[in-house]
């Protein structure tokens, strides 16, 4: 056991973890050369195409260490983005230590301390490591500094390296081994196990990944899942190469996989705690908040006839998501679909893309929308995130919404803009402090939803890029929520239906109006968008009619080309949704619903 | 394979389209099927265009019953005045020889204004060119260099004056409108010099930004801001009421002639649906029914030919509704417009009725209209020709239903 070490590698998006992930696996042997490939560890092609890591993967290599001792290391690298900090929290509970990595152009970044914090959480011991030091913008005093003063770690026990060119892994993968600490737990006790990730095998069905504090996971045991109260006989166990490598136990300290015939992930819970059904423990390892969904879109396919291939691709996704919730949802202008809900927009975004990709599907989603509490006049106490479930409004006693705290880190002289823009999206109890090298911390309790709408593009745009973000949920509090409708020559639009403050009605309905008169299709008449709440007009615009698109050329005998893109337009005329009078195009609902995301 | 009535057209003969592909400098708006003369290029064009046309000359019209004589035919291209005038007299008389052409046809060119000389123009007229397309584009300097053009503002200007005093039939000269950031009062100042070298032609459009050329790549990186839609509108109307104050009346949203006998007899042949020969890389034909084309790029057109093979890439059999939907897409471009009671005889569809609404709203605002005969665009029409093309249904709400119920129902 004194020859383990559970580490993962946690820092800021982008600050280079899955590319050290890929020189310790290299430098430890862990793939043959031929089969190597950047970010090894990102599987999913999504993951790959994005460059960015979305799940978080463990992975065991063999260490030979200048003590000369061989040592097993039990890697995990993590996701930068904040909306799968839950991913970096499960990882956490396997290890014992952490490398910290901080670009060296780009300085600690809000993630850098929301991820140290959470590791304190975990009382792991944390290396720095201060990375992309091949970078001409590279700034190690200044990354040092930030260290000190940001983090309050010790900078000269950074370790410098830079994990594109390889430099400083053979001082990382000592500092691993000695100054991580060994996994304790005696093996001899009964079976205690932390599940701190699943993964889904079409053949063999669920693989959970444990670690084993202590006793041993052997194959042929009945194990009992704590939380769940539900027994499985052990199928196999091993660890985690880049391949599977098959194990007759996994003994306390050791990290590996268990296949044990669970068939879906929903079947289990991440934190969950697995001991000997004969001989079993009696407390479970302290648990893990269960990430739940806080953004809720709906999604529809573009052609009803996909309906059943979206709830069947939903299955699928859910299989291995555990995060993504999904229910039937109805609308008439866009007809069935799913209500789904995401850890954040991130998530969603995520989730789109796999279904559009992976299984084909052409899709509108509607506006992201956060969980609302309603109190009724009646006492009763409704949630809800669909603004077509949003009581009377002469029903509504109250309501509250959740908030964040947000986040940002920049350099001090974007104070002012930023500030600016938490005011304007309605942040309470702004403050700031400054960090080393003129840079500041900004931190504001914020309604969520007022980060759904254009924030991260907005905080990027006034901050040039040099903003970063970071959020955590932390309550619900009050709020002044109306439902806005989207009318159509005066029939309202479901799908563009919208719960928001009452302060930021207006500019939301114009917003979208505008948006959607900007797609619409002119028609032979004049058409009015406007957003009203209840029977009130809060704004509106016009559609002029008959767009005036010029005629373009049309040379040669090539009328194909010219016939076909007037079949593509009449074809997306046919498919449009009437609302009324009117047909909109799936286009416009595409348009006005895009989403950003970071 | 006549479509019945196409007589009623007024279209008749056959059009022969010879694609010439090449061009000394590729503009960067460019998306034909163009290629630079260099690496032998240039020299294998001939002995290819002189193989096809002995190839197609067996079965021009592919198992088809071939159709009228050829009347017409035109060279276009790139820049086929990169062709010396005997290069082009041995194309001419390959086709005389091989395929079925009446007496004296029709003959169009498209030249550019640097490759317009005495010499040259006494061969084409030799060779009875009587329409001369000339490529000017812009007869502004910031324009031209804008565009990728060699040829300066005055040799634009002299090659159209040269041109008319060598006495060729129709000279015609193209223009580009719709650059970023023109007004209404620089477009006119380039009517204006158009119109004060009196060609007897002119052809206006504008600039569109085709996908996979050097423009596309500028607008996605923010370098090229197109006109927005609505100038764009703006300056189509500004050309068509201009020019036909001094004359220049329209035949097609982008065609103006002095005279009927100025119009080009050949490009209207593509817009009645009237069959086509064409040949050379990318070359489009059209039997009535059948459209084929030629392989697109120089290399492997050459070498289908020289290995005797016919250097077609694909066909497509129209339907009845694609018919249609051409005919009113192509109709609602030209000043003609469509003669409904053809219309009706050849498709089948009564397009007043089955658009009365959309009919009656297209003619309140002035953009279309129906004089009992014929659906004519009017000025402002044929400005926004595609999106009247758009909205206009080939069936009647309900009809295909009530007609099946009407059939079934007695005898149940
Ligand atoms: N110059 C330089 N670039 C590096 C270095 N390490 C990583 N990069 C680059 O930084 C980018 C991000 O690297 P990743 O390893 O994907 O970063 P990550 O921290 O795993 O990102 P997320 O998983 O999305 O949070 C890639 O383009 C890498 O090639 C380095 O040491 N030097
Ligand atoms: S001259 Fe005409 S055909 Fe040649 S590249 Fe320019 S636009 Fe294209
Ligand atoms: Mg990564």
């Amino acid at each position: 056991m004194h020859q383990i070490r559970n580490f993962c590698i946690i820092a800021h998006i982008d600050h280079g973890k899955s590319t050290l992930a890929d020189r310790l696996i290299q430098r430890c042997g862990g793939v043959a050369d031929r089969d190597f490939r950047d970010q090894i560890l990102d599987s999913m092609e999504l993951e790959r195409e994005r460059g960015i890591t979305i799940k978080s993967n463990s992975v065991t290599l063999d260490y030979q260490a200048q003590d000369g001792k061989t040592y097993q290391l039990n890697l995990i690298d993590t996701p930068g983005h904040v909306d799968f900090s839950h991913e970096v929290r499960r990882s956490l509970m396997s290890c014992e230590g952490a490398l910290l990595l901080v670009d060296a152009s780009q300085g600690v970044e809000a993630q850098t301390v929301a991820n140290l914090y959470l590791a304190l959480e975990y009382d792991l011991e944390v290396v720095p490591v201060i990375n992309k030091i091949d970078l001409p913008a590279a700034d190690i005093e200044r990354a040092r500094e930030e260290i000190s003063e940001d983090l309050g770690l010790d900078p000269y026990e950074a370790v410098l390296a830079s994990a594109k060119l390889g430099q400083g892994i053979d001082e990382i993968l000592e500092a691993i081994v000695q100054r991580l600490p060994a996994p304790e737990g005696d093996p001899e006790a009964p079976l205690q196990a932390l599940i701190f990730d699943a993964q889904y095998d079409s053949y063999r069905g669920v693989v959970l990944l444990c670690r084993v504090r202590q006793g041993a996971l052997r194959a042929g045991q009945t194990v009992r899942l704590m939380h769940t109260g539900k027994e499985y006989d052990v199928e196999e166990v091993g660890l985690l190469r880049l391949k599977k490598d098959k194990r007759n136990e996994l003994a306390a300290g050791a990290v590996g996989y268990a296949i044990a015939g669970i068939k879906t992930v929903r079947d289990i819970a991440i934190g969950d705690t697995v001991t000997d059904a004969s001989q079993p423990v009696d407390t479970p390892l302290p648990g893990y908040k269960e990430a739940k969904p806080v953004v809720f879109s709906s999604i529809y396919p573009v052609s009803t006839e996909e309906y059943e291939d979206l709830g069947k691709a939903l299955d699928k996704l859910a299989l291995n998501d555990a995060a993504l919730t999904y229910d039937k949802d109805s609308s008439s202008a866009l007809g069935f679909g799913y209500r789904c809900g995401f850890l954040g927009l991130l998530h969603l975004d995520v989730v789109q893309e796999r279904l559009r990709r992976e299984y084909d599907l052409s899709l509108i989603l509607s506006a992201p929308s956060v969980r609302y509490r309603v109190r009724l006049s009646s006492g009763e106490e409704l949630k809800v995130d669909n603004p077509s479930l949003f009581p009377d409004p002469s029903e509504v006693e109250s309501a509250t919404e959740p908030y964040i705290k947000a986040s940002v880190m920049m350099p001090e002289r974007y104070i002012g803009v930023v500030m600016e823009l938490c005011r304007e999206r309605r942040g309470l109890n702004t403050t700031f402090h400054y960090l080393a090298q003129g840079r500041v911390e900004l931190t504001s309790e914020m309604p969520l939803a007022e980060v759904l709408f254009d924030f991260y593009d907005r905080l990027k745009s006034v901050t040039q890029g040099y903003g970063s973000f970071d959020y955590e949920v932390l309550d619900y509090r009050p709020t002044e929520l109306v439902k806005v409708d989207i009318l159509v020559n005066g029939d309202p639009v479901d799908a563009l239906a919208q719960l928001v403050h009452r302060d930021k009605a207006r500019q939301r309905a114009l917003h979208y109006c505008e948006r959607l008169a900007e797609t619409i299709p002119k028609q032979q008449f004049k058409i009015a968008v406007q957003g009203a709440i209840g029977g009130t007009i809060i704004a509106r615009t016009t559609i002029n009619p008959f767009r005036k698109d010029v005629t373009a050329r049309c040379y040669g005998g090539d009328i194909t080309r010219k016939r076909k893109l007037l079949e593509k337009q009449r074809e997306g005329k046919k498919r449009m949704k009437r609302v009324g009078s009117i047909e909109i195009p799936q286009s416009a609902f595409v348009a006005v619903l895009k989403t950003d995301v970071d | 394979m006549h479509l019945p009535g196409r007589s009623a057209l007024g279209v008749d003969g056959t059009g022969i389209y010879v694609h010439v592909p090449f061009c000394s400098k590729i503009c960067p708006y460019c998306d034909f099927a163009v290629t630079t003369p260099g690496g032998g290029r240039r020299r294998s064009y001939l002995p290819a265009i002189l193989g096809e046309i002995g190839l197609v000359c067996r079965d021009a019209w592919r198992g088809a019953p071939p159709p009228a004589p050829a009347d017409t035919i035109y060279f276009g291209g790139g820049t086929p005045s990169l062709l010396e005038p005997d290069e082009l007299e041995e194309i001419l008389g390959a086709l005389a020889r091989r395929l079925d052409l009446v007496a004296e046809p029709w003959l169009g060119l498209e030249a550019n204004p640097e490759d317009v000389t005495p010499r040259r123009l006494a061969g084409w007229r030799r060779l009875g060119v009587r329409f001369l397309s000339l490529g000017v584009q812009s007869f502004d300097e910031d324009g031209l260099a804008f565009l990728g053009r060699r040829h300066t503002a005055a040799e634009a200007r002299n090659a159209v004056a040269v041109a008319l005093a060598a006495g060729i039939e129709t000279v015609s000269v193209d223009l580009i409108c719709a650059l970023p950031g023109q007004s209404p009062a620089s477009w006119r100042r380039e009517l204006e010099i158009a119109t004060s070298l009196a060609p007897q032609h002119l052809s206006c459009y504008q600039l569109t930004v085709e996908p996979g050329t050097p423009f596309a790549v500028m607008r996605r990186r923010g370098r090229l801001r197109e006109l927005p839609e609505p100038a764009q509108g703006e300056l189509v109307l500004l050309t068509h009421t201009w020019l036909a104050e001094r004359g220049y009346q329209p035949y097609e949203v982008c065609s103006f002639a002095v005279a009927p006998e100025h119009r080009s007899r050949h490009n209207p042949k593509y817009w009645r649906h009237a069959p086509y020969l064409g040949l050379g890389p990318s070359a489009h034909s059209f039997d009535g029914q059948r459209r084929w084309w030629n392989l697109r790029q120089l290399g492997p057109w050459a070498e289908a030919v020289a290995r005797g093979r016919r250097p077609v890439e694909d066909e497509e059999l129209l339907t009845p509704m694609q018919l249609a939907l051409e005919e009113l897409m192509l109709g609602l471009r030209t000043v003609e417009g469509i003669e409904l009671d053809g219309y009706r005889r050849r498709h089948g569809v009564d397009l007043v009725a089955a658009n009365r609404a959309t009919c009656a709203a297209l003619g309140r605002d002035g953009l279309l209209t129906d004089d009992g005969g014929r659906l004519r665009p009017t000025t402002a029409g044929l400005a926004v020709a595609d999106a009247m093309a758009r909205s206009l249904d080939l069936e009647a709400d309900g009809a295909v239903e009530s007609a099946e119920a009407g059939s079934s129902g007695p005898r149940a």
